[in-house]
């Protein structure tokens, strides 16, 4: 059992792939020489030479290169370096990636996998600190994941580069530094299964990739208060792990819903449709959805707190359901 | 802040709101007056009611001419200030069906939310049909938390937000009748064996306790009871009153015979009544008991000064056959209590030792047997022979219905065939046996009934003989 920082488990997660699999290559922009602006990469070019390669900028072209290469059999990991890029990657996404499979039926897999990170709170401006979760979650065929801790973070961009068919890894900018513990043999997480990160009786906190953390931290002021907050972390967007949700709605009968993405249209809101279809006689309030709000992600660090979620909002979202 | 909304017939009413008068900071207020009453005629901006906000009185005045055609906040209700106070329409026949909630655009008024939504509990309500005041507000968890248990939300009060009912709102009505259940739940079995004062030397048994002194109370059980039914109520009226008891014809202790009528049956309670000299009595029946007390008032008046009717039968027709055979069958604890629980809404009420106690005199094969012949006549396929209902508007002295919401032996609605004189109290979550069920509640209706029975000078007012 190591601790690791977050990087380091996707570090190692692609270091253990490539390994395993020499069809694994990486490629993206400054990801070989400069190992990935977030490091995530480094010394992968040194110990795999080609199999990780620099490109230009053209996010475009190197997703509809990536489904390319899977078609013949490769499997290639892309970073695309901010989610607010990927509105470029997606027609290689709808209208390839997504529908091969369909169209063809089984006579091609697209086993390629796309790693991004996004999110707010590191002053990085209107253009790279969205989180564009809908975006991709949206699309029938693709499959999204967006671990939270190191253990997650290697579990399961492992199992989606091993997965046939096509996986966004959504990462986020203020994990990458966070530490805990990996075990030695960390090897895939299920894509599709999520984890309760606090056990608790009388809220639910339905949350995804780094609003996990803050729900965490909401729940321990909840509980100064003598409230029990459930932490439910989904781990993967898409499939939803439906009966997970379910099973804890059931139990404290009130829910939060949290998402970095857009309120309007949001990940947010299938989480409240899914819990409204499946657990509505179980609930004793409406569900209460935070979510970012619906405006750009200000540049100055007060306005930025104001607009995306925090343990704060949580806070009083959660006290708003229990009122 | 007034929104007009189309009638049916292409007239517009318009609905009075408190609007921007309230604050930004406010979410409700509470109505202090009304200047004008329905029907007025109202000019625009005359104030036609005074609302309390934060720090002071306000003045609500009238969107538009017409005439104020309802009310709809009453002095003293509190509502969110999006909330209609009133209408106005062209006439006073305006109402609330034809003019809807304020529409969209009129209600900016709700808290946002961190995240930017809008608070949906205190948003209007969609009428959709139903009168304002009527609606239920409850969570879906809330409502089927109430379905399970028997509890009519009509009796709870909400304390979410916008009133809404909540489970613990649910579970907070249910533990008043909880703890009752509590403190009769620890009683041993002897509690409920009949006291040793049972008298033989009536034509039907009677057993007594309490003070000697006093105006008694007559309790008359149901049908397949006996004097142990009264158990929870007995101890609580004993304190202050003598309480008799008779066991019933068929019944107990009381002799085993076949009755060809109703009329038949009633006859030894009467002679037994007599043979008590006890003088005036206030007289409490339930369920088969309550028409025999209904008969008796009405042939001894002078000997009843009032009368609680716990779940009577003999004032509607439909009874459930099903658990009358079930209860005549029971020959055994075991194959009794299910009946028994079928009565009430919580099964918890009906212990395993007071259905041991009301097993004592069952076992005897020839009581089942004449039960079964009492019910063959008085219930015949699942219909009350017995009609009591003409006796209620001849008897004079203060008259209580007990029913059960949750009764499903005897409906509660054949309540409905009483005259207007007749008080009724409809208990919320309970079944047939209200005594057991919510023995409390039960007593202080009997003592209130008591000390309304005990002033005035009723006999006299009649010309007949205290």
């Amino acid at each position: 059992m190591a601790i690791m920082r977050y990087a380091e488990a996707l570090n190692a997660a692609l270091r253990e792939a490539m390994t395993a699999d020499p069809s694994v290559f990486l490629f993206g922009e400054d990801v070989a020489d400069y190992g990935g602006v977030f490091k995530v990469s480094r010394g992968l070019r040194e110990a795999f030479g080609d199999r990780v390669r620099d490109t230009p900028i053209s996010e475009q072209t190197l997703a509809a290169m990536a489904v390319s290469a899977s078609m013949t059999g490769l499997r290639p990991v892309l970073e695309i370096m901010y989610a607010d890029f990927m509105p470029l990657t997606l027609d290689a996404l709808v209208n390839q990636a997504s529908v091969y499979g369909y169209v063809w039926g089984d006579e091609i897999t697209l086993p390629f996998v796309i790693r991004t990170q996004g999110g707010g709170g590191l002053g990085t401006g209107a253009q790279h600190a969205k989180s564009l979760d809908s975006f991709v979650a949206h699309i029938p065929g693709l499959k999204v994941v967006a671990p939270v801790t190191p253990a997650d973070a290697k579990g399961l961009l492992l199992a989606a580069i091993q997965d046939p068919h096509p996986v966004i890894v959504l990462e986020h900018k203020r994990l990458y530094n966070t530490r805990a513990e990996v075990p030695d043999d960390q090897g895939p997480v299920p894509l599709g299964r999520a984890r309760v990160a606090r056990d608790g009786s009388d809220v639910s906190l339905i949350a995804t990739s780094r609003m996990v953390v803050e729900a965490e931290a909401a729940a321990d002021r909840l509980a100064e208060s003598g409230i029990s907050a459930e932490v439910l972390d989904l781990r993967t967007l898409r499939p939803l792990d439906v009966e997970a949700i379910v099973r804890s709605v059931a139990k404290t009968r009130h829910a939060v819903v949290i998402n970095e993405d857009w309120g309007f249209c949001g990940y947010a809101a299938e989480l409240s449709a899914t819990i409204m279809e499946h657990a509505f006689d179980d609930l004793d309030a409406p569900v209460e959805r935070v979510a970012t709000r619906d405006m750009p992600i200000p540049f100055a660090e007060s306005l930025e707190t104001a607009v995306i979620p925090d343990a704060d909002v949580i806070t009083a979202a959660a006290l708003r359901a229990l009122a | 802040m007034t929104t007009p909304t189309g009638t049916e017939d292409g007239r517009m009413a318009t609905v009075i709101t408190v609007g921007a008068a309230a604050g930004a900071y406010m979410d409700t207020v509470v109505v202090l007056e009304w200047r004008v009453a329905p029907g007025d005629a109202v000019r625009a901006g005359q104030v036609v009611a005074v609302v309390e906000t934060a720090k002071a009185a306000t003045e609500v005045e009238a969107p538009r001419d017409g005439v104020l055609s309802a009310i709809l906040a009453e002095v003293g209700a509190e509502i969110a200030i999006a909330s209609p106070l009133g209408l106005i329409g062209d006439d006073a026949d305006a109402t609330l069906a034809t003019a809807i909630q304020p529409a969209e655009g009129a209600t900016p008024t709700a808290p946002a939310t961190p995240d930017g939504t809008a608070r949906r509990a205190d948003a209007p309500r969609s009428t959709s049909g139903e009168a304002w005041t009527d609606r239920i507000i409850a969570s879906p968890a809330a409502r089927r938390h109430a379905e399970t248990v028997g509890l009519d939300l009509q009796a709870v009060v909400g304390t979410g937000p916008g009133g809404r009912i909540k489970v613990r709102d649910v579970t907070a009505a249910l533990r008043g009748r909880d703890e009752v259940l509590s403190e009769l739940a620890p009683d041993p079995l002897p509690e409920f064996v009949p006291a040793a004062v049972t008298e033989a030397a009536h034509p039907l048994a009677v057993t007594r306790s309490g003070p000697d002194t006093g105006t008694p109370i007559l309790l008359l059980h149901g049908f397949a009871g006996d004097v142990t039914a009264w158990h929870a109520i007995e101890r609580r009226l004993a304190r202050t009153h003598p309480v008799v008891r008779l066991d019933l014809p068929c019944h107990g202790r009381s002799p085993r015979q076949r009755f060809r009528s109703f009329r038949d049956f009633i006859r030894p309670v009467l002679d037994t009544v007599d043979a008590l000299k006890a003088g005036p009595m206030h007289v409490v029946g339930h369920s088969l008991g309550g028409a025999v007390a209904l008969t008796l008032a009405e042939r001894r008046p002078n000997l009843v000064r009032s009368l609680a009717l716990l779940s009577p039968v003999g004032l509607g027709t439909e009874i459930d056959n099903h658990v009358l055979e079930g209860l005549c069958r029971a020959a055994r604890p075991e194959s009794l209590t299910p009946w028994l629980r079928r009565l009430v809404v919580d099964p918890a009420c009906i212990s395993d030792a007071y259905a041991r106690a009301a097993m004592v005199a069952r076992e005897d094969p020839d009581l089942r047997a004449s039960q079964r012949a009492l019910a063959a006549s008085l219930f015949p396929d699942g219909t009350q022979s017995i009609n009591v209902t003409p006796l209620l508007r001849r008897v004079t002295m203060p008259i209580r219905l007990v029913w059960g919401r949750a009764d499903e032996l005897v409906p509660w609605r054949h309540a409905l065939a009483a005259p207007g004189r007749v008080a009724l109290h409809l208990l919320p979550a309970v079944g047939h046996l209200p005594h057991l069920e919510v023995p409390d509640t039960v007593t202080q209706i009997i003592r209130d009934m008591i000390v309304c029975a005990g002033s005035g000078n009723r006999m006299a007012d009649r010309g007949g003989v205290p």
